[in-house]
């Protein structure tokens, strides 16, 4: 009988403590408001920019981002990192473009089961070996740079017939990109199935306090083997959507996405210590990285700044986000 | 002489028996000497002695950025920033030289230059570390994209082309045998080995790995010491970023591809924890030679050189996961 009176006034501190303070309101809109202010800069800065038609071209180079940033934020949400998600989306540009011609239409599906099963193997390899994530999926990185060089020769494979890959070219009404509704669908699945299923408290209670996960009987394990599982998916279908841009794939085609795609997690206001923050964050994120990035030449400004702003801009959107109650020691 | 003597013996003594320790210590050399052996045995063209002397000329670059990694890692941080800081000081060296681009012949200055350009991004990245409160390998990635981006900003879309006959000479000459780059790593390794064992900063480096908490506690400003490894750590990639320029005869921007996650590999086989306050120098070097030895062998043998950097990602894997299995029951939660 004496536990739960003991509980009680444990519990209370921390109810009084969890009102947000200002700077917490600010920093959960803040993808929000970044992505209003870029918008009206952009729009004043060149007023042909806020037209349908360039709106319909900058959210289509945003869905591949879009979809991995997502599946790369369960893991993220659990407190791991995957660094390896823009070799594993090169790699599927490369499988893709050698399988098309065999499987055809079923080769989309076979190269999204692949990249899951790659993840996977990364998520046992964290959760048996007991390894960083972050260095699991750096390992996971150069392992699959390799193979998608020793299996394309280091080179680009063409795609010659691109008809069951065409559907993600079309757009729907004329408007919205074919692959921007995809990966709203992803999104808005991938939602769905975490807030109405235990999955959405699973994860959260991992990220905010393994042990406590874990003694409350969560499936832990299996959680963060899940979430490297869904990251490596959404890798393979980013990856559909590039080859079906471009009409080849190649051992580094998406290289380039893996800081566009942290800074646009870590932007979108999830905490990289886990626990706190969401898919749609990250959507919101995605939009605001492919703003800067389409709108860094509209302004006149060089791309190399780009990557100085990608650094800058992770550091700092890292440094507002940060859970500092839970690490102590900052490593 | 016997003060340090003593520490490390109470140092060796200390967290498992002495066997373990040994062990431990003992067998990347073991290992290098096997998989030296066996591909010796494999190959007729490994065991020349022009093939031996690439090994070590290869080893060159690795060896001093590993030397630079080293460090951060015995704090139990990590550092991503390796490709940046290495392409920010190449291309910062190639156009301080005698080169195409510019008028510009500082010589050793302009070495001077680009090596503290990359302390300066390494302190950038450890004040990020201290003052902001962000995890190492965020602010070093985000380091990184900044070198790249200054490297890129310098690069302008014209390559600079190296004239300047002194840094030429350090790929091309050769003293006893080894490339003068080679004996600059074994140099570099020398000094590395001394800050480690005979300075504060190397001392604290392994302290704040081994237990930040009680040396805090103890009065020690943790704070200045991790921003300074961050910057020695950030002048031995800008020195690697030099010898690759010296290397190619050019500035690129991607003259440190790929050596973030070498030297990492390096380290970790060589004995290093990425839990911090273990290795050192010495064993990084073996770490890099066991690299080095292993990539240039498999090529000798005929596997395609592409797998490189696959065959790396096993060994970091095999590596941390072979040194955590100890203390798997010890630390439950892993991010």
């Amino acid at each position: 009988m004496t536990s739960p009176v003991v509980a009680r006034p444990a519990a209370e501190p921390t109810v009084v403590k969890g009102g947000p303070s200002l700077s917490a309101r600010v920093t959960s809109f803040m993808p929000v408001i970044a992505l209003v202010v870029l918008l009206a800069a952009l729009t004043i800065a060149d007023p042909g920019f806020f037209t349908q038609r360039s709106l319909t071209a900058a959210s289509m180079t945003a869905a591949p981002l879009i979809v991995m940033a997502v599946g790369a934020t369960l893991v993220v949400l659990c407190g791991g990192i995957d660094l390896s998600i823009a070799a594993m989306a090169s790699l599927s540009t490369v499988f893709l473009a050698l399988w098309l011609p065999s499987l055809g239409a079923l080769s989309t599906p076979a190269v999204i089961a692949a990249a899951a099963a790659f993840g996977a193997v990364q998520g046992v390899l964290h959760v048996v070996l007991r390894i960083p994530s972050f260095i699991v999926t750096l390992g996971g990185m150069s392992v699959f740079s390799a193979i998608a060089l020793v299996v394309s020769d280091a080179g680009t494979v063409p795609v010659t017939d691109n008809s069951t890959l065409n559907w993600l070219t079309l757009y729907l009404g004329g408007i919205v990109p074919m692959s921007v509704v995809v990966a709203l669908l992803v999104v808005t699945g991938i939602w769905v199935i975490m807030r109405f299923t235990p999955i959405q408290s699973w994860i959260t209670a991992t990220g905010y306090s393994e042990s406590a996960a874990r003694l409350a009987g969560s499936p832990v394990d299996y959680v963060k083997i899940g979430a490297f599982c869904v990251s490596g998916a959404c890798a393979g279908l980013a990856a559909v959507m590039l080859v079906s841009r471009n009409f080849s794939g190649n051992p580094s085609m998406a290289d380039n996405l893996l800081l566009p795609a942290v800074a646009a997690i870590v932007v979108g206001g999830t905490a990289i210590t886990g626990g706190h923050g969401s898919v749609w964050r990250s959507v919101a994120g995605a939009l605001v990285v492919t703003l800067l990035r389409v709108g860094l030449p509209i302004v006149g400004v060089p791309s190399a700044w780009e990557q100085i702003l990608y650094g800058a801009i992770i550091v700092a959107a890292v440094a507002l986000t940060l859970d500092r109650s839970k690490v102590l020691i900052i490593k | 002489m016997t003060s340090p003597a003593e520490d490390v013996d109470v140092a060796a003594a200390r967290p498992q028996p002495r066997r373990g320790v040994s062990l431990r210590d003992a067998g990347p050399p073991i290992a290098l000497v096997v998989v030296f052996l066996v591909f010796a045995a494999l190959s007729s063209q490994f065991r020349s002695i022009e093939n031996i002397q690439n090994i070590l000329d290869a080893a060159a670059v690795l060896g001093v950025v590993t030397c630079g990694i080293t460090f951060v890692l015995m704090m139990g941080s990590i550092d991503l920033s390796s490709p940046g800081v290495m392409g920010a000081s190449a291309l910062a060296v190639a156009l301080l030289v005698q080169n195409n681009r510019n008028d510009n012949d500082f010589g050793l200055l302009g070495v001077a230059l680009a090596v503290a350009l990359g302390a300066a991004l390494g302190a950038l990245s450890g004040s990020a570390l201290v003052l902001l409160k962000v995890p190492s390998f965020m602010t070093t990635l985000g380091v990184s994209a900044i070198g790249l981006g200054i490297a890129t900003l310098m690069f302008s879309g014209v390559q600079p082309n190296i004239s300047d006959e002194m840094l030429g000479s350090w790929a091309t000459e050769r003293l006893i045998g080894l490339s003068y780059l080679t004996w600059i790593a074994i140099g570099c390794i020398l000094l590395g080995w001394l800050i480690q064992r005979y300075t504060r900063l190397g001392r604290y480096a392994f302290a704040i790995g081994g237990a930040e908490e009680v040396l805090s506690l103890s009065g020690v400003k943790v704070a200045p010491y991790k921003v300074a490894v961050f910057t020695l750590a950030g002048a031995f990639y800008g020195l690697g970023g030099v010898m690759v320029t010296s290397q190619l005869g050019a500035g690129l921007v991607q003259a440190g591809d790929g050596y973030d996650f070498s030297a990492i590999t390096a380290a970790v086989v060589g004995g290093t924890l990425l839990i911090g306050g273990r290795g050192g120098v010495l064993h990084s070097a073996v770490g890099v030679l066991l690299i080095v030895v292993l990539t240039n062998g498999l090529v000798q043998i005929g596997v395609s050189p592409y797998w490189q950097g696959g065959v790396q990602g096993f060994i970091v894997v095999a590596a941390v996961a072979a040194a955590v299995i100890p203390q798997r029951r010890r630390n439950q939660v892993v991010k």
